[in-house]
């Protein structure tokens, strides 16, 4: 059962200069909500940023990842709501 | 409420096989079928359950974001051969549901579908009036009947 840690571990991992914000926002170890930042995502759509996070865990999400609820965005791109 | 989106119910699936999913490229009727309703529909929302009665609070969100834009939408259920959500990602190599895809070209799920409702780019992404940007609304019932999938397994 991965913890918010765990996630945010991985995509920091797994993805150069990225900077991860994870909730686990059940308590059960299966459904996240995060907010990654990086580099890597700059001029890439939304489609493709989440595509490089959801990458991170293949068959995870579905299976021992119920949902993974994602917010990116570019570092360039940081905007207040 | 909305005006009703309408659509006409077309049946998918009925000629699948019953054997297992071959891994080979030749012959996929699923996903052949998926295929054919993304193609043939402007906006079409893969989701668990149905517009009327979601399985899922990220399909039920989708589907009130659309309704709120008035926006016309065909629906189909993954919910009821697990094949579909297998094929259904491996067309389009995302691995969440709902999925919302336009003229052909996946949108996103849930979080994108939200972003882009909020920020009032999916008014232009649908092709509608643009209009105030709004609050997410809560997920109501649909009156639309949705995209059938008939089950002959």
């Amino acid at each position: 059962m991965p913890s918010a840690e765990d996630i945010k571990a991985r995509i920091e991992a797994a993805i150069p200069g990225a900077h991860a914000e994870v909730e686990d926002y059940t308590g059960g170890g299966d459904h996240f909500r995060a907010t990654v930042t990086a580099e890597a995502f700059d001029g890439l759509s939304r489609i493709a940023q989440h595509r490089l996070v959801y990458d991170v865990f293949g068959t995870e999400i579905g299976g021992a990842i119920h949902a993974l609820a994602l917010k990116t965005q570019a570092p360039s791109k940081i905007q207040t709501p | 409420m909305s005006s009703s989106p309408q659509f006409d119910p077309i049946p998918m699936l009925s000629d699948a096989p019953a054997a297992p999913v071959a891994p080979a490229e030749e012959s996929n009727p699923i996903r052949d079928a998926i295929a054919e309703a993304i193609s043939s529909h402007k906006v079409i929302l893969f989701m668990k359950g149905t517009p009327e009665a979601p399985a899922c609070g990220f399909s039920a969100r989708t589907v009130a974001m659309l309704q709120d834009l008035d926006a016309p939408f065909a629906a189909v259920d993954i919910l009821p051969d697990p094949r579909i959500r297998q094929e259904l990602s491996a067309l389009s190599n995302w691995p969440t549901i709902p999925q919302l895809f336009v003229d052909g070209e996946l949108i996103g799920g849930c979080d994108i579908v939200t972003e882009m409702y909020e920020s009032g780019e999916l008014t232009q992404a649908l092709g509608l009036e643009p209009a105030a940007p709004a609050e997410a609304p809560e997920a109501a019932p649909a009156e639309a009947p949705p995209l059938t999938i008939e089950n002959r397994l």
